[in-house]
């Protein structure tokens, strides 16, 4: 080392990579620009299937081809309502709009994360199904818990959710875990008739799990497997599902229980902080419109809420319920819900641990 | 000679003076991670650990409050002391196996086996940690299943019943050994390497039977690699979630899921922070007292 020579104004390599890594660096410095791209709209969604005809029927045809820039954020209900609850805090949301079943809602109306309608600006509001509406929430499909059955295998099915608990049905009764709520106000309708009565029904419930044994899934697919393979007989879950499964080629009957079926709503929420309102105004109407409700119903299976929706006598006679069946139809009394889910689901965990 | 001279001038006696420019030292190389790891893990950490004291309310989800009660329900309620035994022996059972499968396969990897070799059966080895973890579960699920490949292939020699091995804790522990493996058998093939040959062949020359050699001479050398690689798999399995989850099935119930439902299906934050506290206050107890265990004896035996 030669001491006492100038400071070398020669770029050494020390300091070529240093100034390089500050250059990559630079951007993230930079402010953020704010990208309020005409006609952009954050959708926040379920992925798979789900997703794959909410593109095919509503975002495509009637947002993407009319000039809107569609965003999603695809995932599991838990994560993304997880996200818009923990986005609350500070005054943002990531998505402009969230599908959620009318339960979540609730949930997320009652936290303030989403906003009432203004149904001015969504004029097919005003078709849907009275019972299903709610000043927050936009319905779209909806669907019952029913009794669907292998044809095969059982000639004479159960014609209401009581009738599970005869024992000739023990071993052959196959649920799944995503719907534990529903289970036990299944058995809450059963003890008492009414949709809050689920302390009354626990007991019941635990007297078919220790008797009749009925068989537990992960998800629906695992009920749809047990099915196939002849591991359990009976299934109880959406009428839209068993609807899906005999689509798939498993002769499957369906039953609509005497007590009324426990019906499940889902549908879209307008989030209280997201940037893009009108076009999620825009995006909420489309998901309406009775052509895009039509092919919805048709490939999913789920009755649609706009009764003006443009399908076939045939699919409506299959997909959606009769003026009776949908009078008599158990809705969820959401606060209750709301209030217990928590503590359902460790009694539920409790009494199916191994 | 020069260089001397160099030094004398550019160095007086006696160390160096008041007067010298201080340099930077190493430790301020390290703050750099260290920023990184207070803001990316201990940050989050004590936000957690603050979670966890709060009160969870259905209706307004998460309270700010100072309450123990989150701990309280996990020690008054036997159901989640299950849990976390469950967790335990598993974990436990899951590492001891790995062990006593992992030692003779890296000690045959480290000593028997020629360059070319060795590299190919690592890779090998290392394979099913190249398929995502959840995919690989899903592959047991497949295998385990009673109507699977594993069924299929003992129906040809006439075991024709139900195995019962998916949503059993015996189909959990062989899914957590197919991913724990690997990791003991690479950290336990680094430490049989690294002791001397000689040691060995000079217990042989002594008249030491393979045994012996194996128990007076490598395996008290390799002890403190056994124990890395022990608790490498044991933290792991501790934490497990894809593998409960999936060959478990949902009425098996292990703590990270647990802490997941808790806090993602529930919205139980304050709870499901106090579990994830728990199960990491038990793994690190767990962890370091048979850390220190192992090397306290150990020292006794260098002594």
């Amino acid at each position: 080392m030669i001491k006492g020579s100038p400071i070398s104004l020669a770029l050494s390599r020390r300091r070529m990579l240093a100034l390089t890594l500050a250059g990559t660096a630079l951007p993230a410095l930079m402010p953020r620009l704010a990208h309020a791209a005409e006609g952009t709209v954050v959708v926040s969604n379920w992925g798979g299937d789900w997703n794959d005809r909410t593109v095919r029927f509503v975002e495509k045809p009637l947002l993407e081809d009319k000039g809107f820039h569609v965003v999603r954020d695809l995932g599991m209900e838990p994560e993304r309502k997880a996200k818009l609850l923990s986005e609350k805090r500070i005054r943002r949301a990531s998505s402009d709009l969230i599908h959620v079943n009318s339960s979540d809602a609730f949930e997320l109306k009652r936290q303030g994360v989403v906003a009432d309608l203004d149904l001015t600006k969504i004029p097919n509001y005003a078709d849907v199904v009275e019972e299903l509406k709610a000043p927050y929430f936009l319905p779209w499909l909806y669907s019952g818990v029913v009794i669907i059955y292998n044809r095969d295998k059982v000639s004479e099915p159960p014609k209401s959710y009581a009738e599970l608990w005869d024992p000739k049905w023990a071993g052959r009764i196959g649920l799944t875990n995503q719907l534990y709520f529903n289970y036990l106000m299944m058995a809450g309708l059963v003890a008492k008739g009414d949709m809050t009565s689920v302390e009354d029904g626990k007991p019941l419930l635990e007297k078919l799990v220790g008797e009749s044994k009925p068989r537990l899934y992960a998800a629906h697919q695992q009920l749809q497997a047990g099915l196939a393979n002849g591991e359990v007989d009976i299934a109880i879950n959406y009428k839209a599902r068993g609807l899906q499964w005999a689509k798939d080629g498993l002769s499957l009957g369906i039953q609509y229980p005497e007590e009324g079926a426990i019906a499940v709503t889902f549908g879209a929420c307008l989030t209280e902080f997201g940037p893009n309102r009108d076009a999620a105004y825009t995006y909420l109407d489309a998901m309406l419109d009775p052509t895009a409700m039509a092919g919805l119903a048709e490939a999913s299976l789920y009755a649609p809420a706009n009764p003006k929706a443009a399908i076939s006598d045939e699919t409506r006679a299959l997909v959606d319920f009769t003026p009776d069946e949908r009078a008599r139809m158990r809705f969820l009394d959401y606060g209750y819900v709301a209030e217990n889910t928590a503590s359902w689901l460790e009694w539920w965990n409790k009494s199916f641990a191994g | 000679m020069s260089t001397t001279e160099t030094f004398s001038v550019s160095r007086p006696p006696g160390g160096a003076p008041k007067g010298t420019p201080r340099r930077l030292g190493t430790p301020m190389l390290a703050t750099p991670a260290i920023i990184f790891v207070a803001i990316g893990l201990l940050a989050p950490l004590a936000l957690m650990l603050r979670n966890s004291l709060n009160h969870y309310d259905p209706t307004e989800l998460m309270v700010s409050a100072i309450t123990p009660e989150n701990y309280l329900k996990f020690f008054g309620d036997s159901f989640y002391q299950g849990v976390l035994w469950r967790t335990v022996w598993i974990s436990g059972l899951s590492t001891a196996i790995c062990l006593l499968a992992g030692v003779p396969v890296a000690y045959f990897l480290a000593r028997h086996v020629g360059d070319l070799a060795k590299r190919m059966l690592l890779i090998l080895i290392l394979v099913p940690l190249l398929i995502g973890n959840a995919v690989r579960t899903s592959a047991w699920m497949l295998i385990l299943n009673d109507k699977g490949v594993l069924a299929a292939f003992l129906g040809l020699f006439g075991h024709n019943g139900p195995l019962g091995l998916m949503y059993s804790s015996a189909g959990v522990v062989i899914g957590l050994i197919s991913v724990l493996l690997p990791f003991m058998i690479i950290t336990l093939n680094s430490v049989f390497e690294s002791i001397d040959r000689n040691l060995e062949d000079a217990g042989e020359s002594l008249g030491a039977s393979h045994l012996t050699i194996m128990r007076r001479i490598v395996l008290p050398l390799a002890l403190p690699g056994i124990l890395s690689g022990s608790v490498l798999c044991f933290i792991l399995s501790m934490n497990a979630y894809a593998t409960p989850v999936l060959i478990g099935g949902p009425t098996f119930h292990m703590m990270a899921p647990t802490v997941y439902q808790q806090i993602a299906k529930v919205m139980n934050w304050p709870f499901g922070a106090a579990l994830a506290f728990i199960l990491m206050a038990v793994t690190l107890i767990l962890t370091v007292g048979v850390s220190v265990l192992v090397q306290r004896r150990y020292r006794k035996w260098s002594e």
